[in-house]
Order: C-alpha cells, then sequence, then structure tokens
C-alpha cells in the first residue's frame, strides 16, 4: 500500500482497531465496514500493523472448565438457532398423529425398537433465495410430545438436535444416523444433552435428500466402528414438507 | 510455545470444516494469549472468562469465513478477543473498577522478534515508529490499545481535553502509518 492510498478514514479505522470509540461508533462504523471494502481493507492494515503489540502481553492459562463451557455454549447455540418460527406444527401433521412409539426402555437390549419420524423439507426463512434447504425431522412418540426435533441446515452444514421427549438408557449415547438404500450408515453425531449441535460431515448435505434418519443406542461417545453397532430405537422416513 | 502461521491457518481451516478436534487444538494453542489480552482490558478474570469463551464461539462460527486477507491467523484470532474485551468493557464502565497499570514501557517489554525476517523487520519497524512519537501521544495511544480505554478515560488520565485526545490519536496513527509505510 503506497502511502498516497490511504482510505480518507484511515485514522477511523485505526481508532476503532485500538477501540477508543464509544459503543455507539463502534456498531456504526462497523455497519459501515460491511458496505465499504477499501474501509475493511484499512482496518485489517491497522490490525496487522499493530499485531507485534500483542506480543508484549503475557498469556495467561484459562481454568480447565474454560473449555467445557466453550462445548455447553456450542451446543447451546443449536437451541438458540431454533427460531419459534421455525417449530413445527405438530397437530397439522397427520402422519405424525399416526405415529406409535414402541420405545422400550426394558426392551433396549433385546432389539430394535421403531418410533415413527417425518421429516419436513421447509423453504430457508433465514436468507430467501438460498438454494439449499433447511430440513427439519420430528422424531415424534405416540403422538405426544416429540421425542427428538433435528434440524438441519445444509446451508450452514449443521445438525441440530433437541431432544425434547427421548430417553438416553444409562451410560448409554445415542447417535444419530442417515441412511440411504445401498449405502452405508453415516453418523449425523451424537444426542448428548437437551440441545445438541453438531457439523454435517463434508459432502453429506446432499445425501440427505430420502434418506432415513436412524437413531441408535452406543457406548458413551459413540460408535467406535464407524456404523450402528446397538439396538435402533427411532427411525423415520423423509417426507417433503412442501408438497 | 508458539505455531507457525501456516499451522494456526490450518488447524482454522479443519475447524471451518467442523473438525472439533482442531478446534480444541487451536483453542489450546492460542486461549493464554487471548485471555492475557482480554485480562489486560476488562481486569476481571471471570468477564475475562467470558470474553474468551464468546471469542471462541465466533471462530468456530466464523472460521469458515476466515482468509489470509483477515490478517495473519493470530492476528485474525486477538482482534476478535480485543473487540469482544472492548465492547464488554465499554458496556460495564461505571461498574469497573480501572486500577492504574504498573507503568513499564509496552515497546520495552514487547517481546523479542521471532524466525521470520519479515516479521523481524515489522516488529522492529513498528517499534521504532513508536520510539519516534511524543512520549504522551505514544503513552495514550498505547494505553488505548493494551487497557481499552475510552477517549473520555483517556481524558482523565491524561488531564487533556475529550478533543485534543482525538487529535492525538489521530495524529500518531498518521505519523505511524507514513513511518512504517517506509518500510
Amino acid at each position: 500500500m503506497s502511502a498516497d492510498a490511504f482510505h480518507p478514514r484511515d485514522a477511523e479505522a485505526a481508532e476503532y482497531v485500538i477501540g477508543t470509540m464509544d459503543i455507539a461508533a463502534r456498531r456504526t462504523f462497523e455497519h459501515d465496514l460491511t458496505n465499504d471494502s477499501a474501509l475493511l481493507r484499512s482496518v485489517r492494515a491497522w490490525e496487522a500493523r499493530l499485531d507485534p503489540l500483542a506480543d508484549a502481553v503475557a498469556p495467561v492459562e484459562p481454568g480447565a472448565d474454560l473449555w467445557s463451557a466453550i462445548q455447553r455454549a456450542m451446543a447451546g447455540q443449536g437451541g438458540a438457532r431454533e427460531s419459534g418460527a421455525e417449530v413445527v406444527d405438530f397437530a397439522r401433521h397427520a402422519a405424525l398423529r399416526r405415529s406409535r412409539s414402541i420405545w422400550r426402555g426394558a426392551a433396549l437390549a433385546s432389539g430394535a425398537l421403531a418410533a415413527m419420524l417425518a421429516l419436513y423439507v421447509a423453504a430457508d426463512r433465514v436468507i430467501p433465495g438460498l438454494a439449499q434447504p433447511t430440513l427439519v425431522a420430528v422424531v415424534n412418540r405416540s403422538g405426544e410430545l416429540p421425542a427428538l426435533l433435528v434440524r438441519i441446515d445444509a446451508r450452514a452444514g449443521l445438525v441440530q438436535v433437541r431432544a425434547l421427549a427421548a430417553e438416553t438408557p444409562p451410560d448409554r449415547s445415542l447417535e444419530l444416523w442417515s441412511v440411504r438404500a445401498g449405502e452405508a450408515p453415516r453418523s449425523l453425531g451424537l444426542v448428548e444433552t437437551s440441545v445438541t449441535r453438531a457439523v454435517l460431515p463434508a459432502g453429506s448435505a446432499s445425501l440427505l435428500q430420502n434418506a432415513t434418519i436412524a437413531v441408535s443406542v452406543e457406548p458413551p461417545g459413540g460408535s467406535r466402528t464407524g456404523l450402528p453397532t446397538g439396538p435402533v430405537v427411532y427411525t423415520g422416513k423423509l417426507v417433503s414438507e412442501t408438497p | 510455545m508458539r505455531l507457525s502461521t501456516v499451522d494456526l491457518s490450518a488447524l482454522i481451516g479443519r475447524t471451518a470444516r467442523g473438525d472439533q478436534a482442531a478446534f480444541q487444538e487451536l483453542y489450546g494453542q492460542t486461549s493464554a494469549k487471548l485471555l492475557g489480552i482480554a485480562l489486560r482490558i476488562v481486569k476481571d478474570r471471570a468477564v475475562a472468562e467470558d470474553v474468551v469463551q464468546e471469542a471462541y464461539l465466533k471462530v468456530w462460527q466464523g472460521a469458515a469465513s476466515y482468509s489470509l486477507e483477515a490478517g495473519r491467523p493470530m492476528t485474525w484470532l486477538i482482534s476478535i478477543a480485543r473487540y469482544r474485551a472492548i465492547d464488554v468493557v465499554r458496556a460495564r464502565r461505571e461498574t469497573l473498577a480501572r486500577t492504574h497499570e504498573d507503568g513499564l514501557d509496552p515497546v520495552e517489554t514487547m517481546a523479542e522478534p521471532r524466525d521470520r525476517e519479515a516479521e523481524f523487520i515489522e516488529r522492529n519497524r513498528l517499534s521504532i515508529c513508536l520510539g519516534q512519537l511524543d512520549e504522551s501521544q505514544r503513552r495514550c495511544f498505547l494505553e488505548a490499545y493494551y487497557d481499552g480505554y475510552s477517549r473520555e478515560e483517556l481524558s482523565q488520565r491524561f488531564a487533556t481535553p475529550v478533543n485534543t485526545i482525538k487529535t492525538w490519536l489521530h495524529r500518531t496513527a498518521a505519523a505511524l502509518r507514513s513511518c512504517m509505510g517506509e518500510a
């Protein structure tokens, strides 16, 4: 960058980087940054220029629980992203009311149990015009409270699972799979807490079309073989919400 | 222990693809630095840890958008944490008891330049350019950077009108820019 090519607001960019503006001015400046790539380059240049200053700051080791807190928050974001507008109205869907749960905790070890699952394909309501859809799976239980609500955001590559009434046997993990005829099941992650957020394996978003979602009971931490090893307790077929 | 730009870039790239092990390694390699920086600004351990937590959540969400255009990986990570810390400290300013610093000259305490020659020159260059500034204006600029002071807080600390502080900051920026532009 030559000395005469600086943005007219370069001094402001420097102030933004060192942080002397008040909150309102920072927000205004950040808004301007989204429309002004030259101004953004100014900010990046200041960040790089002043980067050596950070060398003088002594590192402080975080407590061991900070990483756990970050992981919990990562899981929690799944719930936060699931806005009320995207909650499916179960009563409108006859398929769900017809569902039958044969989930029996005591019978788990004896083999597969199935519960009805319906998967809805909904247009992305957040950013209209994006081609990739958001998929919502409702894993139902006797037409009552659904056991699981699975939301797949193909655009962001995220799987979000809300365990509403799913029962996890003690000392076991529930693992979520996508299954397509003639293909090996692909793990979509564990159902660990009331809200779980996982990242779709690369390239798997397109493989969800016409897939079946299955939930299996696995050793703590999930299957160690990459394939379901325990009883499948919930399965269901994908259906499209729109005709 | 510090990883090279390439290693951190690779970890960010894997994080962008959802690799939680890579993300944890990135955290392990960089979190102490980010906490040190945040702590210096917010001056409260619990608040600083919150800042670092939010910074890494942002990294997790934003890793896919990272490119070298956004700066070296460490620069990018530090910026995320610093901006969050500054936002927090602005919002909490009234309730925080700001402590005075130890008076160490940050230029003197700046760590030894590292292996890469270009970085060495850059770091040296910044030290030299800072050294050429008027003492008060240099301290004002550095205290803003390290402690996250607002113009108003700097005005009190330097017993100087806010408008003068702003002039100092802008003058320092112009001087550094032109001094470092010659490198």
